[in-house]
């Protein structure tokens, strides 16, 4: 049996050796221990004895001088007298191939939203961070971390969405399938998810489609300004130029929306407030420190008045229609910025005095400025009062999500009939109340009941004061 | 600058410090006139002859000790261990004197002492010549730590690692050794303490340790063509470490994956994690990650290898999931 | 032997005297103290084998550098620290040669060429040898000797060192100060050959035993030895047979494996009280002489107490300087 001669594994990592050159010719009688080859290697060259004994053989197709060769290769063989070398060399003994380690299967993720010991959703230390610089109220959010946890990229979702809608509640964050980096790139590029996965029906949406979404909407207004330009007349001698505001533009996107989107039907009625404006002026009268305003007076009577007819107090959500259980009733309040709406949450539940101080607080807060968007979320029914500008009966727009809004007239002595029969008349203080309804959520007849009751109310405070 | 490998260029940093400094001598076992196992002296015998390059007979405590003596009166000794795992029979005198004689002197007695061995799981190097052991290093006051990945690297800790006077680890990973890298010509000195950033990158931080690295570079290689940029920082030092760099990196992309073969526990990892933790609390989007060897010896066989260490494939992994957090 | 004593002179044999009389008189104050509660740690005292450190000591230069051991005030004391720094240290007081650092069991004074004593047992031996090698490779005129015990004798640092000692022809000196005992295991259970000095043959140095009780003949061996490492003539290994008088530290009982009679039998044969009987026998000094010698070793010694009880604890801030050469 022919002996092989291979290239040696010199070294302890050594995969490739060159022969230098051979100490022995074909044909040479060889015995073990003797030199045989030099070997040049990563260690310089050395010199490799026989391990065993016989005539040396070199094949035709043996690996030339100086050309590399894995460790292992066969170069030569020691033959017997008389026997033959191998026909073909044996492929080289290699070294095993390298075993491709497997990737570990996805890791499958089933836990449960985690909540924290205070029963909120956990959040991770850099969204809660995040969401303190931006201003965003995170505890009602949806956490896209692996356990539920909200992190960064839902946070800054949320604030992207309260930025163009401050009045609304925040946006639920985009849980559809979509890649991290395209979820990540259509919040740097302003692009709705939910809008272009409407659009992308059964898939995952990737960073493609993302930006092909943000480019096409940058087209889309690209081609708006140009026709605008053009079809904009130079302004008049005298005129203004005024930057649109952000309270202004939410204001005029809001209210178009209420417009095109609700059935809005206005019911008027007149409700004698002289036992009303009594109360208030024995409360003034009291040296209270805070003294109820009228819309303080009538939150609380129209809270009472929604708890009867809840039908009022309720909104649209996807396929349901939600009846409130708390009254959270919103004020409207001019302010030098614009129109805001804060909200006195629970009024059901506060004492007249809680409602006072509280609405006094916000209105301050919206006024000067400091209101949080959190004061201005949440509500379910506004209030809407111009009687100190002297206005009888208007038709106010809806507080989308809500049903209804009661808008308040001013308060004017009128001399009305008390008893046609007797002829009896008398001087009482009255005021219009103006309530627009969403004829989608509630028909004519329940929310004119609804306003007969506010201004029942309104006429005999004792009714609620007493519940 | 020039291309050389690692073991070369470390090599050019002990020659360019013994030619400045004649009270620099090596210990170890065949670092004499053979050049070392793993050429770490090759042509420094010729230059210096032996007393300045001893060849050791396998006495690890004895001449850990004897160099930790030497130090302590002038002379600055290099001790080679060929492989780390040989070292462990001098724990005690490393531990015991050389951590600790110029802190009970009060600072009168110096260790300018550099230990360097070869470490890290190499393929079928088996139980008893793949160890790490930096953890233990990092854990003991009076140790500096480092772990180069890059020739030039390699050079500039090597020279610093000499010239400071305290005891150094310097601590090269067997992979390493054979891969080229540019190395810049004249005095170049890297000093302890600074990570470097080897990639740049916004989604992720990925700290590799050693060789790990490597296998950082080449996930990130394949985490980029799925849109993901990884950033991967060597820390270079372990002991001092460079957290600062890590945290900046955090800040940016609230998420950290640490790649180190060594185990778990107590592990380089486990530091790095708990101080991003202490300091980077609030920019932190998901828990810090860690991946690491299997908790086993090394083993021979190479299908015992096949998922005992973290590579590309598995880091990607980890970083996906890290993501999904 | 009165020869001897002519060859050694007058003032060398007081200074002798002097020396061992002041590791005596400062280890019997730190007995005292430790007695008293107040000591903080564990100390090993000398008493008994003033003659080993007192004899070989005495040949050695400031910049020659001295490894010691947990018994080490005798070294210490012998290489130049002073009672002050020695008591200091052992209350724990910023005065202490070791800043209070170290106690009993690491004292340092490099200054003086005392490099440290060690609390494991061993490492002096390496650490001597390492600064034999400094001395040949920076060509510096330096003798290392390392103190150990029996105890050491065995441990595998002892050999390492030894070995590579007498291979590379260092200029070191290794005194075996054989006392019996390591801690409480005798040494006739844990050695065949109950000569430390023979192990020196396997290693081809000079092994000598010597009576480690006897300062005449411990200074003339480590004469011998010290000229042999100066000269470049490579180690010597001394067996100094000697006996602690005391416990292995204080406190610890002294029962169970060594017998009163033994202990009554090598008090007969202190080293001090037989090198002043024959200093006197011999002419050299005066009982008077001696006695003023003594008086003043006392004197101190209790001035070294009460030196260190007024000195100032260390500032807790300190604790973690010098970790590192540069902070």
């Amino acid at each position: 049996m022919a002996f092989e001669v291979m290239m040696p594994r010199l070294g302890w990592n050594m995969e490739v050796g060159a022969l230098a050159t051979w100490r022995k010719q074909d044909g040479d009688a060889v015995e073990a221990g003797e030199i045989l080859f030099e070997v040049e290697s990563d260690k310089a060259v050395q010199e490799v004895e026989a391990l065993d004994s016989g005539i040396l053989r070199i094949p035709p197709d043996s690996p030339a001088l100086g050309q590399t060769v894995p460790v292992g290769t066969v170069l030569a063989y020691l033959v017997k007298p008389g026997e033959a070398v191998p026909v073909q060399a044996k492929p080289a003994a290699a070294a095993p191939a390298p075993v491709q380690p497997q990737a570990p299967a996805p890791t499958v993720r089933d836990e449960a939203p985690r909540r924290t010991a205070r029963q909120q959703p956990a959040i991770s230390p850099r969204a809660a961070r995040v969401a303190s610089e931006l201003g965003v109220d995170w505890t009602g959010l949806k956490g896209s971390g692996r356990t539920g946890r909200i992190v960064e990229r839902d946070v800054r979702q949320a604030a992207t969405a309260l930025a163009a809608q401050p009045l609304a509640p925040a946006a639920a964050p985009f849980s559809g399938r979509v890649s991290p980096v395209a979820r990540r790139v259509a919040e740097e590029l302003g692009v709705d998810l939910a809008q272009l996965a409407a659009q992308l029906p059964g898939r995952r949406i990737e960073r493609a489609d993302v930006e092909a979404a943000a480019q096409a909407a940058a087209d889309q207004r690209a081609a708006a300004q140009e026709a605008a330009k053009k079809a904009a007349a130079p302004a008049p001698a005298g005129a203004r130029t005024l930057p649109i505001s952000q309270v202004r533009r939410v204001t005029a996107e809001r209210m178009a929306t209420a417009a095109h989107t609700t059935a809005a039907v206005t019911l008027t009625t007149e409700a004698d407030a002289t036992e009303l404006v009594r109360l208030r002026q024995q409360l003034k009268d009291n040296g209270a420190t805070v003294v109820p305003s009228y819309n303080d007076l009538l939150g609380k009577l129209t809270a009472q008045a929604l708890l009867e007819h809840p039908q009022v107090n309720a909104r649209f959500e996807g396929e349901t229609i939600i009846q409130s259980g708390a009254v959270n009733i919103g004020i409207a309040v001019d302010t030098e910025r614009g129109l805001l709406v804060p909200v006195v949450r629970d009024v059901q539940a506060k004492s007249l005095r809680q409602v006072a101080e509280v609405s006094a607080r916000l209105i301050d807060q919206a006024r000067t400025g400091h209101i949080s968007m959190d004061d201005l979320r949440g509500g379910t029914f506004t209030i809407t009062n111009l009687g100190m500008y002297e206005i009888d009966a208007f038709s106010p727009i809806i507080n989308l999500p809500e049903c209804a809004v009661l808008g308040v007239g001013r308060i004017v002595a009128k001399q009305v009939v008390l008893d046609p029969e007797a002829e009896k008349v008398a001087i009482r203080r009255m005021m219009f109340l103006s309530l627009t309804f969403d004829h989608r959520l509630v028909d004519g007849a329940p929310a004119a009941r609804f306003l007969q009751r506010v201004k029942l109310y309104v006429e005999k405070p004792y009714l609620w004061l007493t519940q | 600058m020039r291309e050389m490998t690692f073991v070369d260029a470390a090599r050019e940093g002990l020659a360019e410090e013994m030619a400045r400094d004649a009270s620099i001598f090596v210990v170890g076992e065949g670092i004499g006139a053979r050049g070392g196992n793993f050429n770490t002296t090759v042509g420094l015998y010729d230059l210096y002859g032996e007393q300045r390059l001893r060849d050791t007979p396998i006495s690890e405590r004895g001449f850990t000790s004897m160099c930790v003596g030497a130090a302590a009166t002038g002379a600055r000794p290099v001790i080679d261990f060929m492989f780390i795992d040989f070292m462990t029979d001098a724990f005690g005198e490393m531990f015991n004197q050389m951590a600790k004689l110029q802190w009970m002197s009060s600072g009168r007695l110096k260790m300018p002492v550099v230990v360097r061995g070869c470490v890290g799981v190499g393929p079928s190097n088996a139980a008893h010549h793949s160890g790490n052991y930096s953890p233990f290093f990092m854990h003991i006051p009076g140790f500096h730590v480092v772990m180069p990945t890059t020739p030039a690297d390699a050079k500039g800790l090597m020279k610093t690692a000499i010239r400071s006077d305290d005891p150094v680890l310097f601590l090269e990973h067997k992979n390493l050794l054979p891969l080229k890298g540019p190395v810049p010509d004249g005095e170049h000195l890297v000093p302890l303490g600074k990570a470097a950033i080897a990639r740049e990158g916004k989604d992720v931080t990925l700290v590799g340790i050693a060789f790990m690295v490597k296998q950082a570079l080449a996930a990130a290689d394949q985490l980029a063509k799925d849109g993901i940029s990884a950033e991967v920082i060597d820390p270079r030092s372990l002991a001092p470490l460079d957290i600062d760099t890590v945290l900046a990196s955090v800040h940016k992309t609230g998420r950290l994956l640490v790649v180190d073969e060594d185990f778990a526990p107590c592990g380089a990892a486990a530091e790095i994690a708990t101080q991003v933790m202490e300091r980077g609390f609030d920019d932190l989007d998901a828990p810090v990650k860690r991946l690491n060897g299997l908790f086993c010896p090394a083993p021979y066989s190479p299908a015992l290898m096949q998922n005992l260490l973290p590579t590309p494939p598995t880091i990607v992994q980890a970083v996906r999931d890290l993501l999904a957090e | 032997m009165a020869d001897t004593l002519e060859m050694i002179g007058k003032e060398k044999l007081l200074a002798l005297l002097r020396n061992m009389l002041t590791i005596r008189r400062t280890e019997e104050q730190v007995v005292k103290l430790y007695a008293a509660g107040k000591v903080y740690g564990g100390v090993h005292t000398y008493i008994g084998e003033e003659a080993v450190a007192t004899g070989v000591c005495a040949h050695l230069r400031k910049e020659d550098p001295v490894f010691s051991t947990h018994r080490g005030h005798g070294h210490a004391l012998s290489k130049g620290v002073t009672p002050r720094e020695i008591i200091a240290e052992i209350l724990g007081r910023v005065t202490g040669c070791s800043g209070g650092r170290g106690g009993s069991m690491h004292m340092f004074k490099p200054e003086v060429g005392f490099m440290g004593s060690s609390g494991i047992v061993g490492p002096c031996i390496g650490l001597a040898a390492g600064t034999a090698y400094s001395a040949k490779l920076l060509k510096l005129d330096r003798v290392g000797v390392a103190f150990f015990g029996d105890g050491a004798s065995n441990n595998g640092l002892f050999h390492e060192a030894i070995n590579m000692s007498s291979a590379w022809g260092l200029p070191v000196v290794f005194v075996c100060e054989n006392n019996m005992y390591a801690t409480e295991v005798p040494f006739a259970k844990v050695a065949k050959v109950q000569d430390v000095a023979a192990r020196a043959q396997s290693y081809g140095l000079p092994g000598v035993v010597v009576d480690g009780n006897d300062v005449v003949a411990v200074y003339q061996a480590a004469g011998e030895a010290v000229r042999r490492a100066r000269a470049g003539e490579g180690p010597t290994l001394l067996e100094c047979k000697t006996y602690r008088i005391r416990a292995h530290s204080e406190g610890m009982r002294d029962a169970g494996y060594r017998t009163a009679d033994e202990i009554a039998a090598w008090k007969g044969r202190d080293p001090i009280k037989a090198f002043q009987a024959r200093v006197v026998d011999s002419g050299v000094a005066s009982q008077a002489e001696l006695e003023q010698i003594d008086a003043e070793v006392k004197a101190t010694a209790e001035e070294a107490v009460t030196f260190a009880l007024n000195s100032p604890m260390p500032e807790p801030a300190s604790v973690t300087a010098h970790v590192y050469s540069v902070e």
